[in-house]
C-alpha cells in the first residue's frame, strides 16, 4: 500500500517538475541542449518509476510497522524548534532546550536529559568556538559569550 | 618508478605534524563512530565534513580526516559485532556470525585482536592496490570525452541499482530524486533559475552539506528511535587479548584471499564493504569450511569479513580519485567535500594535485598503523564507549550536525531545510528507498548534465555522439548487463530463490 502512495507522490512530483521546466528557456542560446532538457528527462524517469511502483507495489511489506509515533513526532518537533531557535537563542541555550525532549525520547529521565543538554550546550560551545575556531551563534547570551 | 617518487612525496605530506595528528584524530573518531550501532561510515563522514570545512582545514587535511574516519569505521564496526552481537555498521554484519560465538566461548580478546589484524591486512593490500592501479586508471581516463563521461556516470548508476538493493526500481528512484535536487538553482550556462520558487536562498542551489546532514544525520536519528539496542548482552570477559602465531597462520590465506577479492569489489561502483564481506564469507565457507564450523565461532569467519570490508572501503577510493565518479555513498560525500574546496576529482587530479592524492594515499598507510595500535592494545577504551547512553549521544549528534550546517552560510533557512530533508529521507528510507544512490545523484547531477550538454554541443545536437566511441559503447553495454543480469537471475530463480540481504 505504501508503495502505491510513494509512487503516486513521484508521479505528481514528476508532473509538477515537467510543468515547471516548460518555462526554462534561455534568452540567448549557444547550445543545442538548453536548461530545460535535463530536468525534463529526469521528470520522465521519475514519472515512470513512480508508475511502476503504483502498478507493481511490493506486497506484504508493512513499511511503517512498529514505528514509535509519539517519540518520532516529539523528536521531529524538537529538531524543528531547534532549527528555528538556533540563531535566535544561540547555540548553548537552543541545545539545552533541544536535548530535554530528545534525550527523554531516547530513554533518559528528565534530570538526565537536562544535565546532558547543559553539558553539551556549554561544553560544545567552548570547544567549537575557542578550540576549533568555528563561528557559533550566541543569540540572547551574546552579552555573556560575545559574538552575535 | 615515477609512482614511487610520488608516493615518497606523499609521505612528506602525510608526515607533517598537522596531518599526522589529523589522521590520528580521524582514526579515533572513526573507530568510535564505527562501533556505535546505528552509525556507520557515511554518517561519520557526513557529520564531520562540514566541520572540517568550518575549521578552515586545508583540502588535503580535510580529506585525510575523512578517509581516516571511513577506514576507522570499518575497524570499529567489529567491536560491537563481537561483544554485543549487534553490528556497529553494515560492513560488520558478517563478523557477528562467528565473532559473538567466539566471545561467548571466552575468546573475545582473540576475536578482537585477530579481526583488527585482518582489518589491517585488508586495508594494506587495498592501499597497495590503489598505488598500483589508480595511476594507470587515471591515465586511461584522460582520454575520456564528455560522451564517455556521461556513459560512465550512467554505468555507475546502473551498478548501484543493479548490485545494491533487491529493489532496483527504488534505487533508481533515489538516484532520480538526487539528480532532480541537483538541478535546483542557477543554471550557469544560460542564466536561468530552476526550481527555486523565487526564493533567494535557493538561487545558489541546495547546499550539499544540508542534504548530507539531513539525509545521514537527522533521518538516521529518527530511525534509531525504533532500533535502539541495549548493552545488556555485552560480553565483558575478554580472556586472552592477543592472538598467537598458530592462529595467525590458520587465518592467513583466508585473510589474504578476502583482501584481494574485497579490493576488487570495492573498486566496482555500487558494491561496497557490505557486499564484499558477505561475498567473501560465503566464498571462504564454501572453500575451506570442511567441518562446518563457520557460524559457531570459527576464527577464520571473524578474520575474513573484516579483511574484506576494510579492503573494499579502501578500494572504493579508486573510482572517486581516478574517474571523479564515486562508487559508494561515503566516497560520494567525500567528493562533495572536495567540491567545497572547488576541487573536482578526476583523472587530471593526479597530475594537477599530486600532493593531495599522494598525501592522501600515504596517510592511509599511516592511518592503518595508527588504527592497528588503537584497536589492539587500546581496544578496552573503546568497549567503554558502548556504554554511552543514547539520551546523551543523540542530542550530541544533533548539536554537532547543526553546527556544521550553520557554519556554511549562517542561515536559519539551511537548518530548516536540513530538518525537512531529514524527515523526507526518513519517510523514503522507511519505504525501502536507499540513500546512497540519492547522494550519488546529487553529487553527480551537475557533472552529468554538463557532460551531456557538452557532448551534444560538440556534435551539434546529434545524439549519436553518446555511442560514438568503443569506450562509450562498452560502458553502455556493461551498464545494461548490470541492470538486466540480476533481474534475469532473480526471475529464473523464481519464488524459491534466496532473498539477498540489503544494506539499510
Amino acid at each position: 500500500m505504501s508503495d502505491r502512495v510513494l509512487g503516486s507522490v513521484c508521479v505528481g512530483t514528476a508532473a509538477a517538475m515537467a510543468w515547471a521546466s516548460q518555462g526554462y528557456v534561455a534568452a540567448y542560446s549557444y547550445e543545442p541542449l538548453g536548461p530545460r532538457a535535463f530536468p525534463l528527462l529526469l521528470a520522465v524517469g521519475l514519472g515512470l518509476s513512480g508508475l511502476w511502483l503504483v502498478l507493481r507495489p511490493s506486497v506484504g511489506v508493512e513499511a511503517f510497522k512498529g514505528v514509535p509515533w509519539k517519540g518520532t513526532a516529539l523528536c521531529v518537533g524538537a529538531v524543528l524548534l531547534y532549527a528555528l531557535l538556533f540563531q535566535l537563542l544561540g547555540f548553548a541555550l537552543a541545545t539545552m532546550l533541544m536535548a530535554l525532549p530528545v534525550g527523554m525520547a531516547f530513554g533518559g529521565s528528565w534530570k538526565q536529559a537536562l544535565a546532558g543538554g547543559l553539558v553539551l550546550g556549554v561544553g560544545f560551545h567552548f570547544v567549537f568556538d575557542k578550540l576549533l575556531d568555528v563561528t557559533m551563534p550566541t543569540g540572547v547570551l551574546s552579552f555573556l559569550l560575545g559574538g552575535y | 618508478m615515477e609512482t614511487l617518487r610520488h608516493l615518497l612525496d606523499g609521505f612528506g605530506v602525510a608526515f607533517s605534524p598537522v596531518n599526522l595528528l589529523i589522521a590520528a584524530i580521524g582514526s579515533f573518531i572513526g573507530t568510535v563512530v564505527g562501533l556505535l550501532p546505528g552509525l556507520g561510515p557515511i554518517n561519520g563522514v557526513a557529520i564531520l565534513m562540514p566541520l572540517a570545512f568550518a575549521m578552515k582545514l586545508p583540502p588535503e587535511a580535510s580529506l585525510i580526516l575523512l578517509a581516516a574516519v571511513y577506514i576507522g569505521c570499518e575497524y570499529g564496526g567489529r567491536i560491537s559485532s563481537i561483544l554485543l552481537n549487534v553490528p556497529g555498521d553494515a560492513g560488520a554484519i558478517m563478523t557477528a556470525l562467528d565473532g559473538y560465538p567466539m566471545a561467548r566461548k571466552g575468546q573475545a580478546g582473540v576475536a578482537l585482536s585477530i579481526s583488527a589484524w585482518s582489518s589491517f591486512v585488508g586495508s594494506l593490500v587495498a592501499t597497495v592496490g590503489i598505488v598500483l592501479f589508480a595511476p594507470l586508471l587515471a591515465e586511461w581516463a584522460l582520454s575520456f570525452g564528455p560522451a564517455e563521461y556521461f556513459a560512465l556516470m550512467c554505468f555507475a548508476f546502473a551498478c548501484i541499482a543493479g548490485l545494491m538493493g533487491d529493489a532496483p526500481v527504488k534505487a533508481g528512484l533515489a538516484a532520480l530524486i538526487g539528480l532532480s535536487m541537483s538541478c535546483v538553482g542557477l543554471d550557469s550556462n544560460s542564466g536561468v533559475y530552476r526550481f527555486t520558487g523565487g526564493d533567494v536562498h535557493l538561487s545558489d542551489g541546495i547546499q550539499f552539506v544540508v542534504v548530507v546532514i539531513g539525509v545521514f544525520s537527522i533521518s538516521e536519528i529518527l530511525l534509531m528511535l525504533q532500533e535502539h539496542h541495549s548493552s545488556a548482552g555485552l560480553v565483558t570477559q575478554t580472556g586472552r587479548m592477543m592472538f598467537n602465531l598458530r592462529e595467525m597462520a590458520h587465518t592467513w590465506w583466508s585473510t589474504l584471499r578476502a583482501s584481494v577479492v574485497g579490493f576488487g569489489v570495492g573498486v566496482l561502483p555500487g558494491a561496497g564493504a557490505t557486499v564484499a564481506s558477505a561475498m567473501t564469507y560465503a566464498m571462504e565457507k564454501r572453500l575451506i569450511d570442511k567441518e562446518g564450523t563457520f557460524g559457531t565461532g570459527d576464527i577464520r569467519g571473524v578474520a575474513v569479513p573484516e579483511a574484506a570490508n576494510n579492503s573494499a572501503a579502501t578500494g572504493s577510493f579508486v573510482p572517486m580519485l581516478t574517474l571523479g565518479v564515486p562508487g559508494s555513498g561515503t566516497t560520494a560525500v567525500m567528493m562533495g567535500a572536495l567540491a567545497l574546496y572547488n576541487i573536482t576529482p578526476g583523472p587530471a587530479l593526479f597530475s594537477q594535485q599530486p600532493d593531495l592524492v599522494w598525501g592522501l594515499i600515504a596517510s592511509m598507510f599511516l592511518a592503518n598503523i595508527i588504527l592497528l595500535v588503537l584497536n589492539i592494545p587500546m581496544v578496552g577504551l573503546f568497549t567503554k564507549i558502548l556504554n554511552v547512553p543514547n539520551w546523551a549521544l543523540v542530542p550530541g549528534i544533533l548539536a554537532v550536525s547543526s553546527v556544521g550546517v550553520y557554519a556554511v552560510h549562517a542561515t536559519t533557512f539551511d537548518l530548516l531545510l536540513m530538518v525537512a530533508l531529514g524527515v523526507g529521507a526518513y519517510l523514503l528510507r522507511k519505504q525501502g528507498v536507499p540513500m546512497a544512490p540519492l547522494i550519488l545523484g546529487f553529487v553527480l547531477g551537475p557533472l552529468m548534465e554538463q557532460n551531456l550538454r557538452r557532448a551534444l554541443s560538440i556534435s551539434n545536437g546529434d545524439v549519436h555522439i553518446l555511442v560514438g566511441s568503443p569506450i562509450a559503447i562498452g560502458l553502455w553495454t556493461t551498464a545494461a548487463l548490470t541492470l538486466i543480469v540480476p533481474f534475469a537471475l532473480r526471475w529464473r530463480a523464481g519464488r524459491g530463490g534466496a532473498v539477498a540481504t540489503t544494506a539499510p
